[in-house]
């Protein structure tokens, strides 16, 4: 149902948005514009659209609010969802899709929070940055001046990769100047929305400022793979968990052929706390707004909520890895229980088929310097465990649990897995 | 599901979070794959470099880009530097501590060793040398005549967190010899080590570092067809390049050791031996030896295990050394394991009628057909056990499909055991890649390539034997797949790095799979 009206819009704006080009650099408009509505597609054939249609509804309230606030939002063509997306961000499409991903909403206070991420999205569409932005580029890309350059670097025989290089460089400083600056806009336009609403606009600045430590912030207690691993008759082996030693330990990213300002000028966003710094002066700090507005109940619901929503898409995507970090970081909390380790059962299974299959490398993460060190830890446990010993860590993991488990609907057959696998070895 | 190379993103989504503020530029333009490989240290990956031209500077002139990546295929370092366009990289090495690499000038004939620390930086010394004209001679009639993924050209062997030990054979028609530096990697420190006293010929093998003291195999022909040359253990002081000892290997048997292990603080030699006064490119091997060799040369111990008697009971052998069906046998490496037990792997081959070669005899008229009515035949793989006092404990014999070679006409009479050498130096035609053991030998894995043809899959397989807490057990990876070509490199101990090449997408994909 969500689906088919959201795509239908969204598919029906792409044809009138062609339908309406001139003859100027139609064929690049009409490309940019079959790629976008292809994200808009790809969100719901890869399954990432929430779909629970109370979440949906309560969504549309809030947007409800801040669009009959704002009279100047009544003709835009908006289609506001959230995904099951893990990451936290949120983002426009550039034609009226506007998508809130669950991994951002599960950190959020409250609706004010929300309320400034989706104005400041809302913002982007209003401002039309995203075409805006379509139009610099195409112009630039088809200018003469471009297209001379470009024939004339073809043409060369030395020095053609430093002159590309220097090319496109400067293009996507531009690019991404023009974008920081739309960011800031954006903001600005976002809390003059936000003021007409009711909700507080402190509250945008906490929102920034969430962001700013969202690397950092944790929902859920640490994990400890060997407590969650070990077993009567079973001990988990710290070997799993050492770190090795790099080729390059002491290398860092000041080690990067571009420059500091370079890799400045290829951010997108202004960094938070520049963007605070900008928005504070506008604040009317006696302004007093509500934190909820519409339901902090249904909210709190979908906080909590969300994360299995997250997982379950994790494991749809075959992502086993970042499913099994998820899953350990729920079961230490008591609503979560059951269905995390009904998932860790599941996913060591599916691990155990995919490594005996040699398709482990693409359903796993290697670890990486970003990734906070727990998920480094996880990753690097399952890399260095054998066949025989993720059947045999799953068995005796079933075994633990099977009390506590008893009549929950899926692990039965999980558990009748994982001894099917161990049995391969447990002559 | 690692992209290695991707192309530039243009893309105009506006986001709201700090997750889109990095940005990733890839230069794939002119991204010609030339060198990769797995930087190791001992048999241990460590990372990965891939080495290719980026741009013409000017006609003598190329940029490249040398990019390291660590073993979890994470880029750690993209060097961007102009050198001549003859430049290629030979080959790489890390020693715990620092990494080196082998550039190769083909126009100056120069060596240019070139090493970075830990902090990925590049040192401010190098090491270079020209090449004398036997050494390019060698290079020419071996690493740059074979183009294959295991590159043959293997002579850089790190010394933990000191430096690194070059081993450069050198031949001129039919004069051979060997030269061995010491590339110490902290500071610019050097030394070279070429054998002196009178042969005609020498062949020089490094063994290993023990105690500061660097083992070779050195062997001397008195003439050039010497079938005979005596075999000799030389070491070296790994801080000054000086002679320690020269000790021959003729013992109870005519010894040739061919690796080295280091086991409860004894440096371990072994190898196959022969029967005193054998031709060793002719004659059968009688078994293999295992000595324990001091500080100074001398043996404190020496085992012999025959293939008639001590193998002969776990395998059919036959007196003159040759395995019913398996044909005879290279031996690729031996190691031990943390257990005490030895492990040799080898490979079978044998000479079999040839049916082409017959028949270009025949229509051809009698020795002008240029091709030999015998070829060869690449059989099996096997894998022997040594117990810790250097008895046979087992031998396996895993199956594959045959590999065969034609053989030029007159090759006929050449003795099969050189033929294996042939095999494995000339022709490059033996299945095994690589063997790799983590560093206390509790695990390693012997790894072999082979071709598969089933009802449900035709293409190539990629194999493994493993070693992991006494257990033996074996893996295959199926590599054929929808990408343009597909290609193996060693990974981290028990894991390989499969690379998908993508030719119309321009796309090289990687991802690791751990051998079970």
């Amino acid at each position: 149902m969500l689906k088919n009206k959201i795509l239908n819009t969204a598919e029906e704006f792409k044809k009138k948005s062609i339908a309406s080009l001139g003859k100027e650099h139609q064929k690049e408009f009409r490309e940019i514009y079959e790629d976008r509505f292809k994200l808009v597609k790809e969100l719901f054939e890869e399954n990432r659209i929430l779909a629970s249609p109370e979440a949906n509804e309560y969504l549309q309230s809030i947007l409800k609010i801040i669009v009959s606030s704002n009279k100047e939002l009544k003709d835009l063509p908006i289609r506001l969802i959230f995904s099951k997306d893990c990451w936290p961000n949120a983002y426009s499409i550039g034609e009226g899709t506007l998508v809130v991903n669950a991994g951002l909403f599960i950190y959020l206070k409250n609706e004010a929070e929300l309320v400034f991420v989706i104005c400041h999205e809302l913002s982007h569409l209003y401002l039309d940055h995203g075409n805006n932005a379509i139009r610099k580029n195409i112009d630039l890309i088809t200018s003469q001046e471009f297209q001379n350059k470009l024939k004339r670097i073809s043409k060369q025989e030395y020095g053609a990769g430093a002159e590309l290089d220097k090319l496109f460089k400067n293009f996507a400083f531009g690019i991404r100047r023009h974008s920081r600056e739309n960011e800031a806009e954006a903001d600005r336009q976002a809390l003059n929305f936000m003021k007409n609403t009711g909700f507080d606009c402190k509250d945008s600045i906490t929102c920034l400022r969430l962001l700013d430590t969202i690397d950092e912030a944790r929902l859920f207690d640490t994990i400890s793979l060997p407590s969650t691993f070990t077993f009567p008759g079973f001990q988990f082996n710290m070997k799993w968990l050492n770190k090795e030693s790099s080729i390059f330990g002491a290398m860092t990213e000041d080690d990067s052929p571009l420059t500091k300002n370079e890799i400045d000028s290829l951010k997108t966003h202004p960094d938070c706390k520049k963007r605070i710094k900008l928005l504070e002066p506008e604040l009317d700090l006696s302004h007093n707004g509500n934190s909820f507005l519409v339901d902090s109940t249904r909210f709190e619901i979908y906080k909590t909520k969300f994360p299995v929503e997250m997982a379950e898409q994790l494991f749809f995507e075959k992502n086993y890895s970042r499913y099994l970090y998820y899953s350990l970081l729920l079961s230490h909390s008591a609503p979560y229980r059951p269905y995390a380790l009904l998932s860790i059962a599941k996913v060591m299974n599916a691990l155990f088929i995919s490594q005996r299959d040699h398709t482990f490398g693409l359903v796993t993460d290697k670890e990486t310097r970003g990734y906070p060190d727990e998920y480094n830890m996880v990753l690097r446990f399952i890399d260095r465990l054998r066949l025989e010993e993720l059947a045999k860590i799953n068995y005796y993991f079933c075994q633990q649990i099977s009390e506590e488990m008893n009549g929950y609907s899926g692990f039965e057959s999980e558990k009748l897995e994982a001894t099917k696998n161990w049995n391969l070895y447990n002559h | 599901m690692r992209q290695l190379l991707l192309g530039f993103l243009f893309f105009f989504t506006l986001s709201f979070s700090l997750f889109s503020q990095g940005i990733k530029i890839d230069n794939i333009r002119k991204a010609a794959l030339r060198t990769s490989d797995a930087i190791k240290e001992g048999s241990d990956v460590k990372g990965y470099y891939f080495f290719y031209v980026n741009d013409k500077v000017d006609k003598n002139t190329n940029e490249y880009t040398l990019q390291i990546f660590d073993n979890n295929l994470k880029i750690l370092k993209d060097i961007k530097f102009q050198e001549s366009k003859d430049v290629t990289i030979l080959e790489s090495s890390f020693n715990g501590a620092d990494l080196i690499f082998l550039f190769y000038n083909s126009k100056e004939r120069t060596f240019d060793y070139q090493i970075y620390g830990a902090d990925g930086k590049k040192k401010a010394f190098s090491y270079s040398r020209e090449l004398t004209k036997k050494e390019k001679n060698y290079l020419a009639a071996s690493y740059l005549s074979i183009n294959d993924d295991e590159q043959t050209y293997k002579g850089l062997y790190p010394i933990e967190g000191k430096g690194f030990i070059s081993n450069m054979p050198s031949r001129e028609d039919n004069d051979y010899t060997f030269q061995i530096d010491y590339f110490a990697s902290a500071s610019k420190k050097q030394w070279t080590y070429t054998p002196t006293s009178s042969a005609k010929k020498f062949a020089g093998d490094y063994l290993g570092c023990y105690n500061n003291i660097i083992y070779l195999e050195v062997l001397k022909f008195s003439s050039l067809l010497d079938g005979k040359p005596d075999s000799y253990l030389v070491g070296l002081d790994l801080e000054t390049g000086r002679q320690l000892f020269e000790k021959q290997t003729d013992s109870k048997n005519r010894f040739y050791p061919a690796n080295m292990s280091n086991l409860n603080g004894n440096a371990y030699i072994f190898g196959e031996y022969f029967e005193e006064g054998a031709n060793i490119f002719k004659d059968k091997s009688r078994g293999f030896a295992f000595w324990n060799v001091d500080a100074s040369g001398k043996i404190n111990s020496e085992k012999y295990c025959s293939w008639e008697s001590d193998l002969g009971k776990y395998l059919n052998v036959s007196s003159n050394g040759k395995i019913d069906d398996f044909g005879f046998m290279y031996l690729h490496n031996m190691l031990q394991a943390s257990d005490g037990s030895i492990y040799a792997i080898g490979e079978g081959y044998k000479k079999v009628a040839s049916a082409l070669g017959i028949a270009s005899t025949v229509l051809s008229g009698e020795g002008r057909g240029g091709l030999s009515t015998l070829k060869l035949k690449v059989t099996d793989m096997i894998l022997l056990k040594f117990d810790a006092n250097f008895n046979v404990a087992g031998a396996t014999i895993y199956e594959k499909n045959d590999n065969s070679i034609e053989l030029q006409s007159g090759m006929e009479f050449v003795s099969t055991p050189l033929l294996g050498k042939m095999i494995k130096f000339t022709f490059g035609e033996f299945d095994y890649s690589y063997t790799q053991t983590n560093k206390d030998n509790s695990e390693f894995t012997v790894c072999y390539s082979d071709y598969m043809r089933s009802k449900d899959y035709k293409g190539g397989v990629f194999n493994s034997i493993s070693y992991h807490a006494g257990k033996i057990t074996t893996d295959q990876i199926k590599t054929s797949s929808a990408a343009s070509k597909s290609w193996v490199l060693p990974g981290k101990q028990g894991q390989v790095l499969v690379l998908d090449y993508f030719k119309k997408e321009k796309r090289l994909d990687g991802h690791f799979e751990k051998l079970n």
